[in-house]
């Protein structure tokens, strides 16, 4: 009996497959050492590995005894949790039941940096239609500009599963690189003194409680009136919300932010690196769609950034906005707020940025959803 | 430019409005429902029982 009956792994073993598992590896590393998003990028590298040792039996293999396809585990957890859309929708329930909206309440007009700092996502859409991608696949590299890891899976497993892989990675990592990402774009667009701009509000405005019910609900019917196809992502974002400050389900809340959230976490990141396979992940494509992904977060905070010097030039002395508090429209909560809040002390250790950056990045919450629902009702039209 | 192109360059057009326009919607919800439920203080249960034996 030679090796190749003994250790058909081994014998199986491609160079791709090899570099896949560095792959892995390297994702294990990032999370575990760097600390960049640990809760997916840990289960993706060691799903990684584990779809890409020959005959692995966590994924489908054709069995060479019978010749039979035997299915495994990660592809029908794929095709239950990912094909539906399930595992992504109730990481928003999620999200929502986490999500505190009273600094919008507070600073409502920073919401609309919500949408300026979601101008990434079309860019890299074109970008991508003139890269030859088709406009399903476009939207799907556009959307990791959302800067939010379950929209991406959304519309990618629905618009173009073949690339959920790249774009899941790209996704999480760029989320996770949003401090290395934003500062300098942002020091390119921004002179010093716009970074030394202070921002008084109504940063300690008590909000009533009603008002903070009644959001999630009008939310909800508003967004499903004018774009039902949104209403699958909003309202289960919402929907978390509202358990969250009804005031009635405090067990339900904790349950959503934590065990819910925990335990589809870990089933989402492996599911999602069954795609990781070497013959779907080794190509050109995969490194334009990481190119494509950091495109599309640098033209969302410029969007920020832009709109931000844009309003400035109809305010008033000693009511403008600092810009940089613009870049914070994105999802990435609370990392992007953090990182402006820092860059300002930065500069001037009394600049207190962080209520209205955190208002921005709220918005930039509802923001990605909505670029999310926007693009899966416009693509299948227009397509 | 091809037609993908094209049509890729409405979607974005189209898109860009169509998340400030929800944006708007959602800021004018915002401003209506601070509006219509303005925060109140609630007193504590001790004061109120106090303030009906007042009475």
């Amino acid at each position: 009996m030679g090796l190749e009956q003994l250790l058909p792994a081994i014998s199986g073993m491609t160079w791709q497959h090899l570099v896949m598992i560095g792959v892995g590896l390297t994702l294990i590393y990032l999370a575990i050492a760097k600390n960049y998003e640990p809760t997916l990028l840990l289960p993706m590298g060691f799903g990684a590995i584990l779809v890409n040792i020959p005959l692995s039996s966590a994924i489908s293999q054709i069995d060479p005894a019978t010749g039979e396809a035997v299915e495994g585990v990660l592809n029908i957890f794929f095709d239950a949790g990912i094909a539906t859309e399930i595992f992504p929708l109730l990481i928003f329930v999620a999200i929502g039941a986490m999500i505190d909206f009273s600094p919008l309440f507070r600073n409502p007009s920073l919401l609309l940096f919500g949408a300026a700092a979601q101008l990434g996502i079309f860019l890299t859409m074109l970008l991508a239609t003139m890269l030859g991608y088709d406009i399903r696949e476009a939207a799907s590299i556009g959307i990791i500009g959302a800067a939010d890891g379950p929209t991406s899976i959304v519309v990618a497993s629905r618009f173009a599963p073949n690339l959920l892989g790249p774009i899941s990675v790209a996704a999480y990592s760029y989320m996770a690189l949003v401090p290395i990402i934003q500062p300098p774009v942002i020091r390119l667009l921004t002179s010093r003194k716009e970074r030394l701009i202070r921002m008084t509000g109504n940063n300690n405005k008590k909000i009533s409680k009603k008002a903070l019910i009644a959001f999630p609900i009008v939310i909800t019917i508003a967004a499903g009136i004018i774009a039902p196809s949104s209403l699958a992502l909003i309202g289960f974002l919402m929907f978390g919300n509202l358990i969250r400050e009804c005031g009635v389900l405090n067990k339900l809340s904790l349950a959503a932010q934590n065990e819910l959230s925990s335990l589809v976490t870990i089933l989402l990141g492996i599911t999602i690196a069954s795609t990781m396979t070497a013959e779907r992940f080794i190509r050109v494509d995969t490194l334009i769609i990481i190119a494509l992904g950091l495109f599309a977060f640098v033209f969302d905070t410029f969007g920020g950034v832009i709109f931000a010097k844009f309003l400035n030039l109809f305010r008033k002395e000693g009511n403008k906005i600092n810009p940089m508090v613009g870049a914070c429209g994105i999802s990435a909560f609370p990392m992007s707020a953090r990182v402006i809040h820092q860059m300002g002390q930065k500069e001037d250790p009394y600049n207190y940025l962080l209520m209205p950056a955190i208002s921005a990045n709220v918005g930039g919450q509802i923001g990605s959803v909505v670029a999310g629902g926007i693009i899966l009702t416009l693509v299948p039209l227009l397509a | 430019m091809t037609s993908t192109i094209q049509t890729a360059l409405f979607i974005a057009i189209v898109g860009i409005l169509g998340i400030f326009i929800f944006m708007i919607i959602f800021y004018l919800l915002i401003k209506g429902l601070d509006k219509w439920f303005p925060y109140k203080e609630e007193k504590p249960e001790q004061d109120f029982v106090l303030d009906e034996i007042e009475d």
